[in-house]
């Protein structure tokens, strides 16, 4: 018995010892693919969710992303994402009233100036046109929903949704 | 009872021909390893990668040529420790500026991840697919680091080899107090209350709780103390002053003061929840340290020697080490009598230790070169960047 245990100890150090040798060959990537492959995705919070629907503007578009809503007690409020890209062809202020949930019917006007800097500080005026959606005065990157910043080539206003 | 120990000796040294063969194997895979920063255009990086190979090359020979683990081991583990933020610090202010994460970087998703999160990554994913972290799952070109997948499976593959040991060869945090502890030759505080012991798993059930129900990385938000060499939360109001406020508190305290009093990782010891994590594949190990009990005088040198108090009265008279041991070699080394070894699981315990510690360097020191040595590498061609 004890013969055996030590030749088992010996086969799995030996096993630990080949395992080394394929980690940088083999076993990361084949474990980072798996990882990848398991369907997992980062907290709408961080990324926005993904969009629903595109409103085409004068030379722009503006992404209308899926609302988000926070998990347990998480420190958030439930938020719509609305993108306006890209920022090169934007005009020097943007005031537009948006349709949020595609129902023929602006939900939303949305003020804001576009700097020409990329690392200037932004903030926006969203005057709520329906009680679904909260109003903002002047807001700049308070917390994950409630927002205005720049990122890559695009600027995301994220307006809180009332909770019902 | 404590009896005074014996003179200490050191083992016999192995012959320099003998020692060079045993390090032959790992000379090539260090060649291996930094054969790749050849492939690039970058002068620097080739010549800190041929630095980082012979100085990985050279601790091996000799933990060969003295037998001994820890004395050399710690010249990589501080050098890791050391050279870490200076890469990564590099890196961050090279890609945005500085080294607080602003919130438009976290919505694109270019935090960078590290491995300590992953514990708390675990109940969120399980139960709802999602991951509460502002990164990227595969690489970013725009982002530090190479992705959340990558560190997973980075992780998984060395946890697999290496187990608890990722704490002494592969964590490039713990270095910077591994050096603060060996800089006192004797402790200013001599007794530290065993129950601090339970301290990493109380702030691992804490974090990994609090992490699902605010569905954030909570220890990352609020009490890495790394943060304060690697990256913070932009304080862009009170609440970030606040948590940068703790980042620093706890860095200064559990990695610079307590390590200097305690001569102990005081970090890894009382708090880290990542290291209580990875205790846990201490039992899926082959590897481990026994204490031969036929040759042991209690003299208690190992346990005063153990910079994680992961022996004590009670696992010396069992002949093990406790669950928190992460393998360094320091009791080993420490032990006048030969008394604790090396053991592979389901031999005899002191029939060829150095057997079992050869098995073990190897593994270990494999992924040391590969993981540690680029954090080495990394470090040493921002100097080489920098300065030269």
């Amino acid at each position: 018995m004890k013969s055996l245990k030590a030749k088992l100890g010996y086969t799995g150090a030996g096993l630990t010892l080949f395992a080394a040798v394929l980690v940088p060959f083999v076993l990361w990537g084949v474990f980072s693919k798996g990882f990848a492959s398991l369907g997992l995705h980062v907290d709408e919070v961080y990324s926005g969710g993904p969009t629903v629907r595109t409103i085409q503007g004068t030379g722009y578009t503006i992404d209308v992303h899926r609302e988000v809503i926070p998990h347990f007690f998480q420190r958030e409020n439930p938020f719509v994402e609305l993108a306006w890209k890209p920022v090169g062809v934007l005009p020097p202020r943007i005031s537009e009233r948006v349709d949020i949930d595609g129902n023929g019917t602006p939900d939303v006007l949305v003020s804001f100036d576009v700097p020409k800097d990329p690392k200037a500080m932004l903030h926006v005026d969203v005057e709520s046109l329906n009680p679904r959606y909260e109003s903002m005065r002047n807001v700049g990157k308070e917390k994950f929903s409630r927002l205005i910043v720049r990122v890559d080539d695009a600027i995301l206003v994220r307006i809180p949704v009332a909770e019902p | 009872m404590a009896t005074k120990p014996q003179t200490l000796h050191a083992p016999v040294p192995r012959s320099v021909g003998w020692s060079l063969l045993l390090t032959l194997p790992m000379a090539i895979w260090s060649a291996v390893i930094f054969s790749r920063s050849y492939l690039q255009p970058n002068r620097s990086l080739q010549i800190a990668s041929t630095a980082t190979a012979a100085f990985m090359v050279l601790l091996f020979f000799l933990m060969m040529r003295t037998r001994r683990t820890y004395r050399w081991r710690r010249w990589f583990f501080v050098a890791m420790g050391l050279l870490f933020p200076v890469g990564f610090i590099h890196e961050v202010v090279a890609l945005r500026g500085s080294m607080g994460i602003p919130i438009e970087e976290m919505i694109a998703g270019r935090t960078p991840f590290c491995f300590i999160p992953i514990p708390l990554l675990v109940l969120p994913a399980a139960l709802t697919k999602t991951l509460v972290f502002p990164g990227h799952i595969l690489a970013s070109p725009s982002a530090a680091g190479g992705g959340m997948a990558a560190m997973a499976a980075i992780w998984l593959a060395m946890t697999l080899v290496v187990g608890k040991a990722w704490c002494s060869y592969v964590c490039f945090f713990g270095g910077i107090e591994e050096g603060m502890a060996a800089v006192p030759a004797k402790p200013k505080v001599k007794k530290i209350d065993p129950r601090w012991r339970y301290g990493p798993w109380a702030v691992l059930l804490a974090m990994v709780l609090l992490s699902l129900a605010f569905f954030e990385p909570t220890y990352c938000m609020w009490l890495c103390p790394f943060k304060a060499v690697s990256e913070y939360v932009a304080a862009r109001n009170v609440v970030g002053l606040i948590q940068n406020g703790i980042f620093i508190v706890l860095f200064a305290g559990l990695v610079i003061v307590l390590p200097l009093l305690t001569k102990k990782r005081t970090q890894c010891s009382f708090f880290c929840p990542f290291g209580a994590f990875q205790s846990i594949f201490n039992k899926t190990s082959v590897f481990d340290v026994k204490i031969d009990q036929s040759r042991c005088q209690p003299c208690v040198l190992c346990e005063k020697s153990c910079p994680t108090m992961s022996l004590n009265q009670q696992s010396i008279t069992k002949g093990e080490t406790l669950m928190s041991c992460m393998k360094c070699g320091a009791c080993v080394d420490a032990c006048p009598r030969e008394a604790v070894v090396w053991h592979i699981r389901g031999t005899e315990v002191a029939v060829e230790p150095e057997r079992a510690r050869l098995i073990f360097l190897y593994a270990a020191w494999a992924m040391a070169v590969m993981f540690g040595g680029s954090v080495i590498a990394d470090g040493l061609q921002t100097i080489l960047h920098v300065i030269v």
